[in-house]
């Protein structure tokens, strides 16, 4: 058997005493040196990324649930402005309505008072026409009287009553 | 095979020059490029850490695939270092190999010695075996290990375990041994005896192709090393 091959001579314990003596020293050299600090490494690098993965995760969250609120905000901000425009035009429409019926009355009444006014004026020229009428006719009626009259007379009669007409 | 070693004798035990010094050398590759590798190290990691962490995460991963997460997160120095250590070992001896006036050659990959290979698998294996006894307590463990899936398997079980610690050590060995045991014939055929200039040209591109190819099998070696010492754990410990 190949083992026997080499080992005719001595079994060299010692051999075996010393590799197994190294193999751990270089263990414990290794476990200093590399294993150890590399070891520290990827726990703290995968710890890191854990980390990271739920802050990136919370962030998202976060920002998502500020997305909703900002919509929310929004689509309420649409509405109170329509409600405002609405409440806007109404209060506009009420007032010139209001404004529209004032100034109907005012127009009513000032035709109203200028009809009156009319009616007043034209009763009182009447009146005044009709006073004119009586006077003048008591004035020819008198003048008449006085005279019992000729052709000539009624002439200058009629003439003289002309020229009192021209005077007047 | 009859290679002359040198050897020392220190408290009644015997040590190889060539396995001390090859191992030393491995460790020392492996401390270096780890330490280089690790100066700065943060979470932004840089071109070294990034190299290491990726070796790291190769290895959990091949753990992860065979074990439960605690004992893979468990067995992950030992693979690191497993996989370090052995992908250094296997590919040092293509690079570099010291052969003394005396015909010692004092180094060479140090998993190119089965007695080497072997510590390393019966390293891995009292581990395997442990982990199982802690896991499964000793009567579910020997359970585990012998009667099972039925107890009629009882035998085929037995020379399970050997064939396991057998196809471990060996496995790593073959492969390296067989490795360099190529690279030293295409070398000495390069210096063949006569027609020199024509032996060079002709062993130059095959021992380069050898090279390559045992790169190759170096790796593979070192993953198929760790990936196997995390399967038998995971058997042994019923986590199949």
């Amino acid at each position: 058997m190949v083992p026997t091959l080499s080992m005719t001579k001595a079994m060299p314990l010692g051999d075996m005493v010393f590799i197994i003596v190294a193999f751990l020293t270089l263990m414990v050299i290794l476990k200093h040196v590399a294993f150890g600090p590399l070891t520290k490494a990827l726990d703290a690098r995968a710890d890191k990324i854990n980390n990271d993965l739920d802050s990136a995760k919370k962030a998202n969250e976060d920002a998502a649930k500020l997305a909703a609120q900002r919509e929310q905000e929004l689509a309420d901000g649409k509405d109170q402005a329509s409600q405002v425009i609405s409440a806007a035009k109404k209060s506009a429409k009420d007032q010139s309505e209001a404004l529209l019926k004032t100034a109907n009355d005012q127009a009513l009444s000032l035709r109203k008072a200028a009809e009156n006014d009319a009616d007043q004026l034209k009763t009182e020229a009447l009146a005044s026409a009709k006073k004119d009428v009586a006077d003048l006719s008591v004035t020819i009626a008198s003048k008449l009287i006085q005279k019992n009259l000729s052709a000539d007379d009624q002439r200058s009669l009629i003439d003289a009553y002309l020229a009192d007409l021209d005077q007047q | 095979m009859d290679e002359p070693t040198s050897t020392f004798t220190l408290l009644g035990l015997t040590f190889n020059w060539t396995t001390i010094i090859s191992t030393l050398l491995a460790m020392s590759i492996v401390v270096l490029v780890a330490v280089l590798m690790t100066r700065k190290v943060g979470i932004r990691p840089s071109r070294g850490q990034n190299a290491i962490e990726y070796v790291l995460d190769f290895v959990r991963g091949i753990l992860g695939d065979q074990l439960p997460a605690n004992l893979a997160r468990q067995f992950g120095l030992y693979s690191f270092t497993l996989f370090l250590f052995l992908i250094v070992a296997n590919e040092m001896g293509l690079l570099l190999q010291v052969k003394m006036g005396n015909g010692v050659t004092y180094v060479k990959s140090p998993t190119a010695d089965p007695l080497f290979a072997f510590t390393l698998a019966i390293m891995s294996l009292m581990l395997a075996h442990g982990t199982g006894v802690k896991t499964l307590g000793l009567g579910g463990y020997l359970k585990n290990m012998f009667f099972e899936p039925y107890v009629a398997m009882f035998p085929l079980n037995v020379v399970e375990q050997f064939t396991n610690f057998l196809t471990l050590a060996l496995r790593l060995f073959g492969n390296i041994f067989a490795g360099e045991l190529m690279l030293n014939l295409l070398a000495s055929m390069a210096w063949g005896t006569h027609l020199n200039g024509f032996w060079i040209i002709l062993a130059f591109p095959l021992e380069i192709a050898w090279q390559g190819f045992s790169l190759l099998i170096g790796g593979i070696q070192a993953y198929v090393f760790v990936m196997l010492t995390a399967v038998f754990t995971a058997q042994l410990s019923g986590n199949e």
